[in-house]
């Protein structure tokens, strides 16, 4: 199987993905916008759609309108403090709206499932280097703001009252978040990306860990969904963003089972 | 310590305000309850004070600028947060800017929970998490504590610990503004009541308090009950 260099790649992009999306979807699960993971996710999707309608990439368009989108629902975020799934709901809304329209218009349909479904098989060299770009800029800028990030997500006013910068750290969560989550759109799908976000975080929030070993236990459980992902797609000849969806929900439910730390 | 000069404010922006024109001096070094009915505008004073929210009109001078801030426990943070308590103080004390460790331990110490260091927060008890959060006020060793409600929804043991502890530090020449729900044990503990109502607030020395108001219409406000104290 490893012989293979579609695998090769699969895996090689897997592992970057399966870091990245916990260390994002930690902060997004304990800030409580579980739905912005999704949220965002569509705006990629219609970042893709004007990318290959206007003609130019459309992982670059994808970037560019998914870092817009988050950026604009933290701004409305700031205005509207107690409207903020509401808010999430009209980026969908606004995102899937004009996904839809330039896919149906015929121009972009041809290349749109593989961003709707994932196509984790055909990576290629290219996305893989923009993966791991993505991936090395979140890890620098989440452990350079580490302190400030966990603080502004524990208890925003006290950050606040403790001088730490709390808008800054905010928006600059929200382009990492929009970063990560429209680069991993084109090899995870639209529809499994928020199980890569949230489940693992989920499931290791069950060991009753710290912060830091919280992250820790999440990322190694990204990779095992991601990687028995990707070998039972192989061996069963299932589709492998499905398959791996599949797989962190059994991690999931495993961990509220074993609940090992917590009796 | 504090100097509040004409301050209004209102959530929405305009009238009506829910303090209007108060003008107060707060005086340095003392124990200081704020009581008032619900919706007198307690909680918004105290986020004024430490910089939460800003005046419409007005302005609030603190002499010092080492001040700290105890949220009300309940609003402030989510149980399943996993984080320990000494997580929680070391990215307090990297806020500050302060490197040395061994405040926590004294910070623990301080309010008896030194055994708890390795705990998950959302594992303690509410005076415990309370206690763990009035310990994270002492880490930059602040001049002045402002806390927002700090017995709300506890058991009359855990309020007296509570209660116990701001007045050691008092003693220790802290200077305490803390909103009191608890009428009896304000007058019991305070060196001074601000009570809020009627978009004002009056700022009252404790024998002027219990004098010349308890008599007139605190009763009404809150049950008198000596042994929350």
């Amino acid at each position: 199987m490893l012989s293979y260099p579609f695998m090769q790649n699969a895996l090689m992009a897997g592992a970057m993905i399966a870091v990245l999306c916990p260390i994002i979807g930690i902060f997004l699960v304990l800030r409580r916008y579980s739905m912005m993971g999704d949220t965002l996710a569509h705006s990629s999707l219609a970042g893709v759609a004007i990318g290959i309608v206007v003609g130019i990439s459309p992982t670059l368009s994808s970037v560019i309108f998914t870092t817009l989108a988050a950026i604009l629902i933290e701004f409305l975020r700031d205005r509207f403090k107690r409207y903020a799934e509401i808010l999430m709901s009209v980026v969908m809304t606004l995102s899937v709206g004009i996904a839809i329209i330039l896919v149906s218009s015929g121009q972009a349909n041809t290349n749109i499932n593989q961003y709707l479904f994932g196509s984790i098989l055909t990576v290629t060299r290219q996305d893989l280097i923009l993966v791991l770009v993505v991936t090395i800029i979140t890890i620098l800028a989440v452990s350079y703001f580490y302190n400030e990030l966990i603080y502004t997500t524990f208890d925003e006013d006290g950050a606040h009252i403790s001088n730490i910068k709390v808008k800054r750290v905010n928006y600059i969560f929200a382009l990492l978040m929009g970063l990560s989550i429209s680069v991993s759109i084109r090899i995870t799908g639209v529809l499994v990306i928020s199980s890569l976000i949230v489940l693992p975080v989920a499931s290791a929030m069950q060991f009753k860990k710290g912060f830091r070993q919280t992250l820790f236990i999440a990322v190694l459980i990204g990779l095992l969904d991601i990687m028995l992902g990707l070998v039972f797609s192989y061996v069963l000849d299932s589709a492998p963003g499905g398959t791996i969806a599949l797989m962190s929900v059994i991690t999931m439910v495993g961990s509220l089972m074993l609940n090992p730390f917590n009796k | 310590m504090i100097e509040i000069k004409n301050l209004s404010f209102s959530y929405t922006g305009e009238e009506p305000y829910l303090i209007k024109d108060l003008n107060m001096s707060i005086p340095k070094g003392q124990l200081i309850s704020v009581i008032g009915e619900n919706g007198s505008a307690k909680s918004t004073l105290v986020k004024l004070l430490v910089g939460l929210l800003k005046p419409l009109k007005g302005s609030i001078v603190i002499e010092s600028r080492n001040v700290a801030y105890v949220p009300q426990r309940m609003e402030s943070f989510n149980k399943q947060f996993p984080i320990t308590v000494e997580e929680v103080y070391k990215i307090h004390l990297k806020a500050l800017g302060l490197k040395d460790m061994d405040l926590i331990d004294s910070a623990l110490e301080e309010v008896s929970m030194k055994n708890y260091k390795k705990s998950l927060i959302g594992d303690l008890s509410g005076g415990q998490t309370q206690r763990i959060f009035i310990g994270r006020a002492l880490l930059g060793n602040p001049e002045i504590i402002i806390l927002d409600e700090p017995s709300t929804g506890m058991d009359l043991r855990s309020q007296k610990e509570v209660r116990q502890i701001l007045k050691n530090l008092r003693k220790k020449g802290v200077s305490i503004l803390t909103v009191e729900h608890n009428i009896s044990a304000a007058i019991h503990n305070s060196d001074y009541i601000i009570r809020m109502g009627d978009n004002q607030g009056v700022l009252y020395d404790i024998k002027t308090f219990k004098t010349n108001i308890q008599h007139e219409d605190v009763d009404n406000m809150l049950v008198f009950r000596k042994e929350e104290i």
